[in-house]
């Protein structure tokens, strides 16, 4: 008997790069397949030429025995496969109903048939349970609603396979349990998921098997229970990766370097009061729209509206100005490097030296061996792998590029960082080169606040941990103390359980 | 040898050096051959015609037989008139890298012009200020001319920062603005009978008619401009500001300032060229520069400026401006009827953009095949 869905020797090459070598594994029905992969690996290009968005160079897809190799993602539609994208897969102007029936808009007489639209797309919606008005506008909607709306099209058409590309990325943790839900109440209908993702811990509680591809070759097919986590990391990077105990904790903290009281801004965040020593790695956690980010942004002077007060290195620092900011010593390396850390058009060197420009001026000109020795000795310290200090981080990986957007604040000198998502869309060879180097930086005495999602990565950086709820406090826990359960109760208000 | 030329070809004004030699090249090839005069140059710098005598004793006028592009008078005309777009599309090159679109640049050209024609006349033969130095009287005017320029950046600029719309909007306001100021303080009528000192400068001409000063103009200003691009704090500044002006202000530089900066050196350019013109055409009126604007644009996009900021220089620019100008001069030398300039004008800015884009993709791909 065949499988229900075979991938048999699949190649797919992209100019320079082999993207998928000679892949073969198979697909139970009514299961949720697990892909994961270092940033780079082919697990989405795998779920993209399942889907139809590429074709394969060679080797065949087989669906329940017969050979598909669908050119479009609607002729991929039309032999029952779906893909959830992570973003912009609508009209954002558009209604929910209006992006359901998109391909195939409802006509009477030449007008769109408006209450037919809105009752097919109310059927759609009733498919997954989901409880959204069709008259939505798209662009209203969070990203986990969107998430919803892409699904409830992909089974109100028929969809029997639906691949879902790093679902959660920018879930809440309310909407990834919803999400999660939604997928096991797929499963039992018999749909096949197929899940591609780098987060450990969702693909363990969620999935049944799953298949580790790196550099583009298959590794392993596994059925969840019979592996664990710290296999699945040796097979996605072909190495034990050891782990990291930061040497920082064990050092005497030096004095407060980051004061802030009673910081205030608006709907955003109130009465903050924090403290960072020289030295210390303090986390920021908080679930999404806690004010995590917004918090940091102010204390840098992105905010203009925000009262209180900051202290560096005990001098008074005026609000709401980078100038004073930087001058005081501070370095912000910000959420979003594509939109907030980096400039896309300009070489390494350049964004290197970006935040260090005005200590490398003589009247008004750039010193370029200046530059370029300033460049050289961050991106080494770093390791960023880049042809060249000329090369456009456009052309970088992901890691490399959020490794300029850190280089960037290094080179400088920054007394205290505010690091906002250390890791996020990094690799997990890149990571623990990150998390070394934050430890060296506390070492070097320098203090840092770091606001992340991944509660395992403060718990393993941080010295202590302070959990942000709407914009207040809700908690300081120390090292002792940490776990992910307390840390969570924290973020969500839930009284600790007895 | 094949290293160097593949230096020369990642060099990125090449790709402009080589249209420009092959428009050169062909019409040269199809300009067909002219007969001119032949002038001489008087000890006191006036020209006059060359005579002969020929055998029943009678005068006649000595010529020679030229190639129509390839001639040293039509190359002098190709460098003055390339001079007055260039130097305006090295500011609307900066203003583009930034992110931005100044599209005042012709309406600055006129006011600065009459502006600075007012004050010119009022030293001029029929001024009322006759009686004092015509020096200190041409340095006003200029003064007048260059500050009236630099004002309608500010004013531009500042709005911009102030309001948070989009410089297109803003600039096409101010675009009429400046104009119509422009036709209320002339009346509509031309300005003219400057000192003749001024006049003479800058149409102080070397060799067979080139006119040295607005040449030497665009040369300073090209100049200045690939320094301050590509050497001063300031222009990296620009660069950030227009690849990612929420990054660029999240690395402390302050993207107001810079914006304001860059309408500022835009309208600055614009006074230049308004006042070269002003020496050259020794007039002004409210009309003058009308439809520069787009010129300058197009100069900046052929030069490979993108609209999208973040990217151009300011020598391509000035090829730019020189393969627009070679274009014009080669439709007038080709013969071919003037009503189809626009339209050959209007396809190479097109043309540019298609190439340009495809140049990225093809960066692109080489870029993802060297980062695997």
């Amino acid at each position: 008997m065949s499988a229900y869905l075979e991938f048999r020797h699949v190649t797919k090459r992209f100019p320079g790069v082999l993207a998928l070598d000679d892949v073969s594994f198979t697909v139970e029905r009514g299961t949720c397949h697990a892909l994961i992969g270092e940033n780079g690996a082919g697990k989405s290009t795998l779920g993209k030429i399942l889907a139809g968005v590429y074709t394969a160079d060679s080797g065949q897809v087989l669906l329940q025995g017969r050979a598909i190799a669908p050119t479009s993602p609607l002729a991929a539609r039309e032999l029952g496969i779906a893909m959830v994208h992570q973003e912009l897969a609508f009209c954002p102007n558009l209604s929910v109903a209006e992006n359901l029936s998109l391909g195939d808009l409802p006509r009477r007489a030449g007008f769109i048939d408006r209450s037919a639209l809105r009752s097919r797309a109310r059927a759609m919606l009733a498919t997954i349970g989901a409880d959204i008005n069709p008259d939505t506008i798209i662009g209203t909607l969070s990203t986990g609603r969107e998430q919803l709306v892409q699904i409830a099209a992909a089974v109100g058409t028929g969809a029997q396979i639906i691949v879902m590309d790093e679902p959660t990325s920018s879930l809440s943790a309310a909407e990834t349990a919803d999400l999660f839900r939604l997928i096991r109440t797929l499963k039992a209908r018999g749909l096949t998921l197929i899940y591609v993702s780098h987060r450990m811990e969702e693909l363990f509680a969620l999935c049944d098997h799953i298949t580790v591809l790196r550099d583009g070759r298959h590794i392993a097919t596994e059925p969840i229970p019979a592996t664990q986590p710290a296999r699945v990391v040796t097979q996605m990077i072909g190495r034990e990766l050891r782990a990291h105990t930061p040497t920082h904790l064990v050092r005497d903290l030096g004095p407060v370097r980051l004061d802030v009281k009673n910081l205030t801004s608006g709907e955003a965040f109130a009465n903050i009061s924090l403290s960072v020593r020289a030295g210390e790695i303090v986390g920021l956690a908080g679930i999404v729209g806690a004010g995590r980010s917004e918090l940091i942004q102010a204390i840098f002077g992105l905010d203009p509206e925000v009262s209180g007060q900051i202290s560096i290195d005990n001098q008074k620092l005026s609000l709401g100005s980078i100038e004073h900011a930087l001058a005081a010593g501070l370095g912000l390396v910000p959420e979003d490097r594509k939109r907030q850390g980096l400039i896309l058009g300009l070489n390494c060197r350049e964004n290197t030296a970006l935040a260090a420009l005005p200590l490398l001026t003589r009247l008004g000109f750039v010193r370029r061996n200046a530059e370029r020795v300033l460049a050289t000795t961050y991106t080494q310290r770093l390791r960023v792998k880049t042809p060249s200090l000329e090369s456009l981080v456009a052309g970088l990986s992901g890691g490399n590029q959020q490794k300029i957007a850190l280089a960037k604040w290094l080179a400088r000198d920054c007394d205290v960082l505010l690091i906002d998502e250390p890791t996020r869309g990094v690799d997990i060879g890149a990571k623990a080169e990150i998390y070394q180097l934050l430890d060296e930086l506390a070492c070097e005495g320098k203090a840092l606040l770091v606001v992340s999602s991944e509660l395992p990565e403060l718990i393993a950086l941080c010295r202590r941990i302070l959990v942000l709820r709407a914009g207040q406090i809700a908690g300081e826990v120390p090292r002792a103390s940490f776990s992910e359960a307390t840390l969570m109760q924290l973020m969500a208000g839930v009284p600790a359980a007895a | 040898m094949l290293a160097r030329l593949r230096v020369f070809f990642r060099f990125q004004e090449s790709g402009l050096l080589l249209v420009i030699l092959a428009l050169g090249l062909l019409l040269t090839a199809f300009a067909g051959k002219v007969r001119t005069p032949v002038f001489e140059r008087a000890a006191d710098g006036t020209r006059s015609r060359v005579f002969t005598t020929d055998a029943t004793g009678e005068r006649i006028p000595l010529s020679v037989e030229k190639n129509k592009f390839l001639n040293a008078q039509n190359l002098a005309q190709l460098a003055k008139d390339t001079s007055f777009i260039a130097v305006m599309a090295v500011g609307m090159a900066v203003v583009i890298i930034a992110g931005g679109i100044d599209l005042t640049v012709g309406a600055i050209y006129a006011l600065a012009s009459v502006v600075g024609a007012l004050v010119l006349h009022r030293y001029g033969a029929e001024g009322l200020a006759t009686t004092s130095s015509s020096i200190l009287g041409i340095f006003l005017g200029a003064g007048a001319c260059l500050g009236v320029a630099c004002l309608c950046g500010l004013f531009t600029g500042s709005l911009i920062v102030a309001l948070g719309v989009h410089p297109f909007i803003i600039t096409l306001g101010g675009m009429a603005i400046f104009r119509g100021i422009a036709f209320v303080i002339t009346k509509g009528q031309s300005v003219g009978a400057f000192p003749a000192a001024f006049r003479d400068f800058v149409r102080f001409e070397i060799g067979d008619g080139l006119s040295f000063v607005p040449l030497m103009t665009m040369l300073v200003v090209l100049m200045v401009g690939w320094i301050f691009l590509s050497r001063l704090a300031a222009g990296r500044r620009v660069y950030a500001v227009g690849g990612n002006e929420l990054a660029a202000r999240f690395s402390g530089i302050r993207v107001e300032r810079v914006k304001l900066g860059v309408y500022l050196i835009s309208g600055l350019c614009a006074g230049i060229a308004a006042l070269l013109s002003l020496g050259y055409y020794g007039a002004a009126t409210s009309g003058d520069g009308q439809g520069y604007e787009l010129n300058v644009i197009a100069a900046a996009v052929v030069g490979g400026a993108s609209l999208t900021g973040g990217r151009g220089s300011a020598l391509g620019v000035v090829l730019g401006a020189l393969i627009i100008q070679m274009i014009s001069s080669g439709i007038v030398i080709l013969g071919i009827d003037q009503n189809y300039r626009q339209i050959i004008i209007g396809s190479v800015v097109i043309a540019a953009v298609v190439l340009d884009q495809l140049n990225t993709w093809l960066s692109r791909r080489r870029l993802s095949a060297a980062a695997h």
